[in-house]
């Protein structure tokens, strides 16, 4: 018996042992991920969103910056746009951001005002980087409140993308300036003649309206609230579902079922709106050819646009505000960085970085020439800095669009809910 | 044919083999069973328990991850009363709960009476019926049945062979739900092994008994299978029900992580992680965890009043 027991205490004290070596092992590690080490060497946490192809450009562009810096690491963490901000959330709120991360207009106010934003212009003022040679005044899409909370990697802007093809055999051809009318009428031709729908759910696009309403002296956001009234919405929404009806935009069904896949390039329907950076995924996906075209007018001259932009952002509790101030100098005026990098996030935003790259392709040749056209049409206004909670209604939009297309909810039931869920949000 | 009923098995272990040892070996086996289940403890007071607790307080505050949780009182609750995507959620779930659970629990009932009866190959179809069951709850099926139910797909091409062409249940909000109902049932193999189970413990005699008196074989079905195996039915209708109301993964894999179209597929803890994850309103979502806790509470407590009137226990019989 006792023989026995000693054998019992012996794997007991065995199975403590482990377990005790296992929780120092987590302990170590749970240390490694900090920044400081003996030689001077910092490590910084950079973070984005995007496909295979931003990461693996990313790391090259790592590689180069940390050849420049020997003495600056770069961890780099990555995934998908949702699990991002979900992530981010998580990690923000424990105070463990990364020290580095992706940002866009959507979430400025909204991390700025839960204290998570450095205002990098103190890092500008410092000398850690220059807040020169932006483009076309993209730097603004970085600034809420009068501070600097992110720095533009790229620019972007609402472009419709067409299916050249249908277009062509329709007869149809888009012209800047056109009007509302003139798009749905040029829809209604593709109809008649190809007997397919022309656009894929213009009215849930959030984005899309926020140009409309620009072209109307409004705009989706002020400074705290919504730039619309209810009327306006329902009004927007009524137009749209009756064009679901008549068959001018797809049915909502199949849409949703060729997901994610874009019903454009699913040849369910002949054009849709996005930023103009995002038209690579039709060339892949669909088996047509792709363009970019103007966004109609209200007036036929003003389409309401601006530069919109990704961005990088620096975490306000950082332990090396300089090394990250370096870093996002150096990743967003670095010449080489930007010919790495191409227009996967937008026109590169800085003239350093747009020269050294030069499109080869169709696609980015023609992302080129569409944001110089909108350029040179001097319609470009300012973008209006998101209030705090405008990714929860940006959601919102897309999902009640969504029901009225799907006919289950009424466009003014629909607009009404809309304001409420605007209302949590904004107070959350 | 005399079937010995089987004695329950003697507890295994050292308890019976040393007596000897008296109580302070016995302490000393405690202390290690305690040991061993040390990591478990560990986690469950401090991943399960824990949370909980402090989710309850939560639900009588506003919280937003980022500032400190603000007391409200029951604002959380009554808010979430009026809230229509609230009141949405608990439609869909119940409507998933109502006609799931029972189909499932049928088709289980109906192969278990199929599997019971001595054949060839019975290990083989055992084992494939309850395959579903392992790996139904996987991502990568809710993928396959997202493809299955798509417009022009397996399951649109067979229905328009008939003449019922829908465009597809994933795209439809009428229909989708019953996509996710589908792979509900489809995962029947669990509740199967327990009916079978059941049905194997039914005694012979009373078969023989029913079939020499005339039985046919419904009668036989009604009057001793059900009755005999009611505790496991009720068991399997227990576990069902409350595994139906906490429904998450395939709504969530299957809408392509929106639980629409139209909030179609918006389940009860869909909404409450779109609420907690997507949004920050953590008291929220904590007050929507209380109420489901409290309602599948009730429903438990129902079920077991319910049975007295039902399920039919052994030792009462005797």
């Amino acid at each position: 018996m006792g023989d026995n027991m000693s054998v019992e205490r012996r794997t007991v004290l065995k199975a403590v042992g482990a377990s005790l070596t296992t929780l120092g092992l987590a302990a170590a590690t749970g240390c490694g991920g900090g920044s400081g080490s003996g030689d001077g060497t910092v490590t910084i946490r950079y973070a984005w969103w995007g496909g295979e192809p931003r990461a693996i450009a990313i790391k090259k562009t790592i590689a180069l910056f940390e050849k420049k810096y020997p003495k600056i690491k770069i961890k780099p963490e990555f995934t998908d746009y949702e699990a991002f901000w979900e992530k981010f959330q998580t990690q923000a709120s424990g105070g463990n951001p990364p020290d580095v991360f992706q940002n866009s207009v959507t979430f400025l106010r909204k991390y700025d005002k839960r204290g998570v934003l450095m205002d990098l212009k103190t890092q500008a003022d410092a000398g850690n980087l220059s807040l020169d040679n932006f483009r076309n005044g993209v730097l603004s899409a970085g600034q809420a409140d009068g501070k600097q909370l992110g720095i533009p990697v790229g620019a972007n802007t609402m472009a419709l993308v067409i299916d050249l093809k249908a277009f062509e055999k329709a007869g149809v051809k888009p012209e800047f300036g056109w009007t509302w009318d003139e798009y749905f009428d040029a829809l209604q031709t593709i109809q008649d003649k190809l007997k397919i729908a022309g656009d894929t759910g213009y009215f849930s696009i959030m984005y899309l309206y926020d140009l409309y309403l620009r072209q109307n002296g409004k705009a989706f956001y002020t400074d705290s609230d919504l730039g619309f009234t209810e009327d306006d919405l329902t009004q927007w929404w009524e137009d749209g579902y009756k064009r679901v009806r008549s068959g001018l935009v797809a049915d909502p069904k199949k849409i949703e079922q060729v997901k994610p896949k874009s019903g454009l390039s699913a040849g369910l329907a002949a054009s849709e709106f996005t930023w103009d950076n995002f038209s690579i995924r039709y060339e892949g996906e669909g088996e047509s050819d792709y363009g970019l075209a103007p966004i109609p007018t209200t007036d036929g001259k003003d389409t309401g646009q601006y530069l919109g932009s990704l961005m990088l952002s620096a975490f306000t509790g950082t332990k090396h505000p300089k090394e990250v101030a370096q870093f996002i100098d150096f990743m967003t005026h670095d010449p080489e960085v930007g010919k790495i990098m191409g227009y996967d996030r937008g026109i590169l935003a800085t003239s350093e970085q747009y020269e050294a790259f030069t499109p080869t392709d169709d696609n980015n040749k023609g992302v080129k020439a569409y944001e110089e056209e909108v350029a040179a049409a001097g319609v470009l206004g300012k973008i209006t800095p998101h209030p705090s909670g405008a990714d929860v209604i940006e959601a919102a939009f897309l999902r009640i669009g969504g029901e009225v297309a799907q006919g289950k909810t009424k466009p003014a039931d629909a607009a009404k809910a809309l304001f409420s869920e605007a209302k949590a949000a904004f107070a959350g | 044919m005399t079937l010995v009923k089987e004695a329950p098995a003697p507890p295994a272990g050292k308890r019976s083999a040393a007596p000897a040892a008296g109580r302070r070996g016995r302490r000393r086996e405690n202390l290690v069973g305690y040991l061993f289940m040390s990591p478990w403890l560990a986690g469950f007071l401090l991943l399960t328990a824990g949370p909980m607790i402090a989710s309850l307080y939560y639900a009588f505050t506003s919280y937003n991850l980022f500032a400190p949780p603000q007391w409200v009182g029951l604002d959380n609750f009554t808010t979430m009363f009026q809230d229509p995507r609230w009141q949405k959620s608990v439609q869909v779930t119940l409507k998933y709960v109502v006609v799931a659970t029972p189909l499932k629990l049928l088709l289980a009932l109906g192969v278990a009476l199929l599997l019971a009866q001595s054949r060839r190959g019975q290990g083989l179809y055992r084992a494939a019926f309850y395959m579903p069951s392992l790996i139904g709850a996987s991502v990568s099926v809710g993928f396959v049945w997202r493809a299955l139910f798509s417009d022009d797909a397996v399951v649109d091409r067979t229905q328009k062979i008939f003449g019922l062409d829908v465009g597809g249940w994933i795209g439809n909000p009428d229909y989708v739900i019953y996509a996710l109902v589908a792979l509900s049932i489809w995962q029947f193999g669990a509740p199967m092994v327990i009916f079978l189970a059941g049905l194997k413990q039914v005694p012979r005699e009373l078969y023989e008994a029913a079939e020499v008196d005339g039985a046919g074989p419904l009668r036989r079905f009604w009057n001793i299978t059900l009755p005999m195996i009611s505790p496991v039915l009720f068991f399997n209708v227990l576990l069902e029900s409350i595994h139906a109301f906490q429904v998450f993964g395939s709504a969530y894999v299957v809408s392509d992580t929106r639980c629409g179209p139209a909030d179609a597929t918006l389940v009860y803890t869909c909404y409450l992680y779109q609420k907690g994850f997507k949004e920050a309103q953590m008291g929220f979502a904590s007050a929507m965890a209380w109420t489901l806790v409290i309602a599948v509470a009730l429903v438990t407590a129902v079920l077991f009043w319910s049975q007295k009137k039902w399920v039919h226990y052994e030792e009462a019989a005797k």
